[in-house]
């Protein structure tokens, strides 16, 4: 199978500091794969960088086509789609408002729109309760839930996830991942950055190790998630 | 730029601006006269917007009110133009006060708008009172004397702007670096969590404001006895706005900004009024046109100004990485462990129709660790902002250290020794590690203004240094402590945050989330330290989502959900109740 994704030696400086030094990974359609690793250790970057936020030197191949030439938006459009971790919601305007400007790129289809909107509502009732509440009046797990709805909205096929369980009770945690692996069954890819190591070793396919802007180790998630050093920095067991 | 080392260029600079007189023509003395005049008034923009982020369309009319205070007293009192300079700061810093007091506190666009309303009546006040000459104004004023010399001639009233202009760019510049300035500088950017750290953001907007038109006014009075003529029109919104592009163009995060900023345009008049005559009959009008492209392209391409590009060829300042040893800043007494530190009664909060906090009652006694925990929208942020004074309660009661702080306020709340980190972390991303947590230690220590920009604080501010690197030491992030803080990860913003919550001192620390975005190995640093405040007597309460981390730390648990207490107990308890399991653990606990 052809890899939807395919980054290539990726560098990635903030002035002459370098965040990302020469990573490399793929991704096959329809998988969920995970990079784990510490603090600072380059994670946020390397997506930022993925999505066109960030400048970088490297390849980023995205379903056969490099994506060096193309900005943000055209990669929203070819359903290329980054939730970051701080969020970014439209603090002053509606939940809806907020969800329907995650389709902005397929303005021109309202039906199709319409639905689109009706889905993440079910998804998320608790997001089609408060619609016409302002975002910023949001709790933190719902804020959580917007943005993810949002970026549902722009029909995506590849995910960028930034710690999708950031600020989540223990019971969203798990409706976030169970939400995450049901993604996955509608044909979306999602590359996943988490702190909660052991939730996204048990939801992904396959696991990259960042450290200091480097793969240090990677592998299916089943093995990484029994690899003694993995076992012991990320998730807390002893050998 | 105080982060960066100037000195070669500077002396340079320095020793050419001293040695002008004996070798440039009289005509580039005058500009340079101008261009000192300009920059004072520029560099109250610069500390105004630049850094306190407050917008002031009407510096020019303060520069206006000093010229003709001093204008009228000299000419029609036969008084000295020194006693011209002092009435003349009097009155702009009346009138400054008061405009001050009545726009500061409404925010958002009062202030700009404030100002344009004053800067249009002003000039019109300037043009139709007789005492000061209407349109034709006040002519005849003394020149200044210092002793027996006469600053009549152009070449010695330079040596005076100058020197103003270098006496007041180092005091602001001292300012800066001192408790108040740094207050200054966290204007900028959401006021909850200024006040959060006891800073009265009224009190600082009003005083930079005052500060700024004070040096308006000390411009106006040297405008005034050089040219020694005052007409309405130098001092009318025009103007107004001019200075404010001076400091934006020059560079307005910078001091040399002003100066810059100022000679940059003051240069570019006159130069456009040379060449304009030759391409069009009607020369002013096209200049008007050259200055707003100008201003438009450098909105559009160079926002920070020039100075910024300048800084980028001069040497970055080194910074010692050496923690200087000074006094430690006074404690706290603590209070006794078990005494009830916080009691919380029938806490009740409505966000329109949500009942967001519902009759909620716990109490913390020192020396405890408390966890609030809920499913997401529970309440738990809302109950930490009734506490700490950012939302006001609508019944109930809020009791600390046996005073009732309810209707306290956020500052009153800081000093009584409550500090606090966000739910969404609150920084100031272009400030410095060490100075986002230098701003905790405000309410512990008292430099202000006149100290600051005098350096008479240097003791005090070395020890509240001394304690900033040590609370930055003490969470683990002091590698880098001139680095930005807007350049960590976030999960490290965190830790910054409780670092200047540390630094208050406080008896209670309220901490939204402080381990979320951590890895596995910072998680146990942060718990550890958290038993080490612990045993040194500060109580803790915290929300936390990460359930081992909760459950592994507290000594009792408070679980809210809808808006209401659900159950209270030790977290052995807590875990097994089947409602705690239903509505946030999930089924497996």
């Amino acid at each position: 199978m052809t890899p939807l994704l395919e980054i290539e030696n990726l560098h990635v400086a903030y002035g002459k500091v370098e965040a990302v030094r020469g990573v490399s990974l793929r991704m096959l359609p329809g998988q969920i794969v995970t990079v784990i690793g510490p603090n600072g250790a380059g994670k946020t970057t390397l997506l930022a960088a993925a999505a066109g936020l960030l400048r970088s030197r490297g390849k980023v191949i995205y379903d056969g086509l490099n994506l060096e030439r193309l900005d943000v938006e055209e990669r929203v459009e070819r359903g290329f789609c980054l939730v970051p971790e701080r969020r970014e919601l439209f603090g002053d305007m509606a939940v809806a408002d907020n969800l329907l400007l995650g389709a902005y790129t397929r303005r021109r289809n309202g039906a199709d729109v319409k639905q689109s909107l009706q889905q993440v509502f079910s998804r998320f009732p608790r997001l089609a309760e408060r619609r016409r509440q302002k975002a910023q009046t949001l709790s933190g797990g719902e804020r959580q839930m917007l943005a993810l709805g949002r970026a549902l909205m722009a029909k995506p096929r590849l995910l960028l996830l930034d710690e999708p369980s950031l600020g989540l009770a223990p019971i969203m945690v798990r409706e976030i991942f169970r939400i995450v692996a049901s993604l996955r069954d509608l044909g979306v890819s999602i590359l996943l950055v988490e702190q909660n190591a052991r939730a996204a070793l048990e939801t992904a396919d396959y696991g990259y190790v960042l450290e200091m802007g480097a793969i240090t180790h990677e592998g299916p998630a089943a093995t990484l998630a029994h690899d003694p050093r993995v076992v012991v920095t990320y998730l807390g067991g002893s050998i | 730029m105080t982060r960066r080392a100037f000195y070669l260029p500077a002396l340079v600079v320095l020793a050419l601006l001293a040695a002008a007189p004996f070798f440039a023509a009289s005509f580039t003395i005058t500009l340079l006269n101008y261009i000192g005049i300009y920059a004072l008034v520029a560099l109250g923009v610069v500390i105004l917007t630049g850094f306190g982020g407050l917008t002031s369309f009407g510096q020019a009319a303060f520069v206006g009110i000093a010229a003709y205070a001093t204008a009228w007293l000299t000419t029609t009192q036969g008084a000295s133009p020194w006693l011209g300079l002092i009435f003349g700061l009097a009155l702009t810093v009346a009138v400054a006060a008061f405009l001050g007091a009545v726009t500061l506190r409404l925010g958002g666009h009062f202030l700009p708008l404030g100002t344009i309303a004053w800067g249009l009546s002003i000039f019109f006040l300037f043009g139709n009172l007789d005492a000061l000459g209407r349109h034709n104004g006040i002519s005849g004023m003394p020149p200044i004397f210092i002793g027996s010399i006469s600053l009549e001639p152009t070449t010695a009233i330079y040596y005076l702007i100058w020197g103003v202009l270098a006496a007041a760019t180092i005091v602001i510049a001292n300012l800066l670096e001192s408790r108040e300035g740094r207050a200054i500088r966290s204007l900028r950017g959401g006021v909850v969590m200024v006040e959060s750290l006891g800073i009265s953001v009224f009190r600082i907007r009003l005083i930079t404001f005052v500060i700024a038109a004070i040096l308006a006014g000390f411009s106006g009075w040297l405008y005034a006895h050089m040219n020694r003529f005052v007409s309405p029109t130098p001092f009318d919104l025009r103007m107004g706005i001019q200075y404010l592009f001076m400091a934006i163009l020059g560079g307005s995060g910078h001091i040399l900004g002003a100066v810059v900023g100022a000679a940059l345009i003051t240069l570019l008049q006159n130069a456009l009024q040379d060449v304009l005559p030759h391409f069009a009959r009607n020369g002013e009008q096209l200049e008007v046109i050259v200055f707003a492209v100008i201003y438009v392209l450098a909105l559009q391409f160079a926002r920070g100004g020039v100075m910024p590009f300048a800084l980028r060829f001069l040497p970055h300042r080194a910074w010692s990485s050496a923690i200087v040893p000074a006094a430690p800043l006074p404690r706290r007494t603590m209070p006794a462990s078990g005494t009830p530190l916080l009691t919380v009664e029938r806490l009740f909060k409505r966000f329109g129709g949500l009942e967001a906090v519902n009759q909620v009652g716990f109490a913390v006694n020192a020396g405890e660790i408390v966890g609030l925990i809920g499913p997401n929208g529970a309440g738990k942020s809302t109950v930490f902002n009734l506490i700490t004074g950012v939302l006001p309660s609508d019944d109930g009661r809020i009791v600390f250290l046996g005073q009732d702080i309810t209707r306290a306020g956020q500052r009153r709340i800081a000093e009584a020794g409550i500090a606090r980190t966000f739910q969404h972390v609150k920084l100031r991303p272009s400030m410095s590690l060490i100075d986002n947590v230098l701003l905790g230690t405000y309410v512990r220590t008292r430099s202000g203004f006149i100290r600051g920009a005098l350096r008479l604080d240097r003791a005090e501010e070395a020890r509240a240094r001394h304690e900033a690197r040590r609370q930055l030491k003490r969470v683990g992030i002091d590698a880098n402590p001139h680095d930005l803080a807007g350049n960590l990860p976030l999960g490290r913003q965190r830790i910054l945050e409780v670092a200047r919550a540390l630094a208050a001192d406080p008896a209670l620390i309220i901490l939204d989330e402080p381990a979320a975005g951590l890895s596995r190995p910072e998680k146990t640093v942060l718990a550890d330290l958290l038993r080490s405040l612990r045993r040194e007597g500060v109580t803790v309460l915290l929300v936390e989502h990460d359930v081992e981390f909760v459950m592994g730390l507290v000594d009792r648990i408070v679980v809210m959900d809808f808006g209401a207490k659900l159950v209270e107990g030790t977290p052995v308890a807590v875990r097994a109740d089947p409602r705690v399991q239903e509505a946030y653990l999930g089924s497996v606990a």
